[in-house]
């Protein structure tokens, strides 16, 4: 063995921008994340070209998991063209040469901010949540080396004793987004900020979904077929938010998540929160042809 | 600015296609994937790195082990062992198998077998729609017992299975039963 066959030629930036040690490292933790659904895997979480707390987590699993072949879907809260998704695309395909798509069904990997698109995803795409906030336990015990024994030991009384002070004080769980969720039987999650819509989209679903917080350097995965159940008492069921009545002003679709925009006058006016959904819905309505995905809400319900 | 995209270099590619395949492999156990190349070079090369340390039964994978600066370890400090075909369970009592506090401890083992014929298995758990059944032969007797009682949820070990250039994975969240 000689130096030369260490070395490797020189070049202004690794494919993908990461190092090759840094996707090593992400790497394991992937492995690691998907044997033990749900549990908050550590990672040292490199510095990339945006700051922390916007999206560098799912970057840096985008990064790694990205090859010349993947064809990339970037969303923040619905929308393929909102300023940080844009961002986001754009860098990816830069140090990728990877295709980029606003189309859910043709894409491989889809970064997400905080919603799950509307279309069933299937077995061959991988879903990337940024996470702000990786750990659930973290409104009952701020200290994170507590909460972690507390993870291990199953300890999550103090979940089930916030959703009752909730129902107790307001008349119901009033848990908008992360609503906590226990995976696999054994960990909770929170499954980022995804409105309680999208929960159910995660349980025994067809795709790999991983979740990755930058800033706090933790990252879990829900593998394909894995039981994500969001806590509720017996007596309470879980309920998503009350959209299935609500119709797209712009698009005139209906049974999906809205976005709400106050109007001058009091009122509200709705349209939908994947906006690629929104757009196919007009193209259709326009005689364009248009190929629908099975979506995970039929008429307002979940199927 | 960036000018050009950065290369797509030979290594960058197998580390890629390798991990590809073996994420798949353990979000979906008892699925088999193709590897781009045969043998452990792939995963080796997606995963290993100077941060590692490795156990190494098999002396013609030391080289390319050697070559990431890897720390050559015994198994009982190992968080990665390339066992190459396994003939004795002893190796698995020394396995780190993590804590509750810090399941990601837990080593990864990758051996040879045959996929697709002999012992049949039927696997249950998260990826698994409903159970899965794999054939699986070239291991130690006993070793699904031995498995199932090293692994006390959420610690545990991921054993991933090469047979040339196909590989299956069983995460420490698979349900092994012998058949």
């Amino acid at each position: 063995m000689s130096l030369s066959d260490l070395a490797k030629p020189w070049a202004a930036m690794s494919y993908g921008f990461l190092d090759a040690s840094a996707k090593r490292e992400l790497r394991r933790k992937m492995v690691k994340a998907v044997a033990v659904p749900g549990c908050q895997m550590p990672y040292a979480s490199r510095e990339v070209p945006m700051a922390r707390g916007w999206g560098t987590g799912g970057l840096q699993v985008s990064l790694t998991l990205i090859n010349p072949k993947s064809v990339v879907k970037v969303i923040d809260q619905g929308a393929d063209d909102s300023v940080n998704a844009a961002s986001i695309r754009r860098f990816l395909a830069r140090v990728s040469g990877a295709m980029t798509t606003t189309d859910t069904l043709t894409a491989s990997l889809i970064q997400s901010r905080h919603r799950i698109p509307e279309e069933k995803l299937s077995d061959n795409q991988v879903l990337v949540l940024q996470v702000p906030n990786p750990e659930p336990l973290r409104p009952v015990q701020p200290n994170m080396s507590i909460a972690r024994q507390m993870h291990a030991d199953a300890d999550y009384s103090r979940m089930w004793l916030q959703l009752y002070e909730q129902i107790v004080c307001s008349g119901r769980v009033m848990q908008g987004a992360s609503y906590p969720s226990l995976v696999n039987g054994r960990h909770v999650m929170t499954p980022s900020p995804i409105p309680r819509w999208d929960v159910p989209k995660l349980h025994m679903a067809e795709h790999l979904t991983i979740l990755s917080a930058g800033r706090e350097k933790r990252l879990f995965a829900v593998p394909p077929f894995t039981r994500v159940e969001p806590l509720v008492f017996d007596d309470v069921p879980f309920q998503v938010e009350d959209h299935a009545d609500l119709s797209c002003y712009r698009s005139g679709a209906r049974g999906f998540f809205m976005n709400e925009i106050p109007q001058d006058d009091g009122t509200s006016q709705y349209e939908l929160s994947d906006s690629e959904y929104g757009v196919k819905t007009i193209r259709d309505r326009e005689g364009d042809p248009v190929r629908f995905g099975e979506t995970w809400y039929k008429n307002g319900k979940f199927s | 600015m960036i000018a050009a995209i950065p290369a797509f270099t030979e290594d960058e590619a197998q580390a890629n296609a390798a991990f590809e395949a073996l994420l798949w492999a353990l979000s979906r156990p008892g699925q088999i994937r193709t590897l781009p190349a045969p043998g452990e070079s792939g995963l080796i090369a997606a995963l290993i790195d100077r941060e590692c340390k490795v156990f190494c039964a098999d002396p013609l994978l030391m080289p390319a082990v050697l070559r990431t600066g890897a720390e050559i370890a015994e198994a009982d400090r190992a968080d990665h062992l390339f066992l190459g075909e396994m003939r004795d369970l002893s190796v698995l009592d020394q396995l780190r198998l993590g804590s509750d506090l810090y399941p990601d401890e837990g080593a990864t083992v990758i051996a040879r077998a045959r996929l697709g014929e002999g012992q049949a298995l039927r696997l249950k758990g998260p990826g698994i729609d409903g159970s899965m059944s794999l054939r699986v032969s070239g291991l130690p007797d006993g070793l699904w017992h031995k498995r199932a009682d090293l692994i006390r949820y959420p610690m545990g070990f991921e054993l991933i299975l090469l047979d040339g250039d196909r590989l299956a994975a069983l995460p420490r969240s698979t349900l092994v039963e012998v058949l």
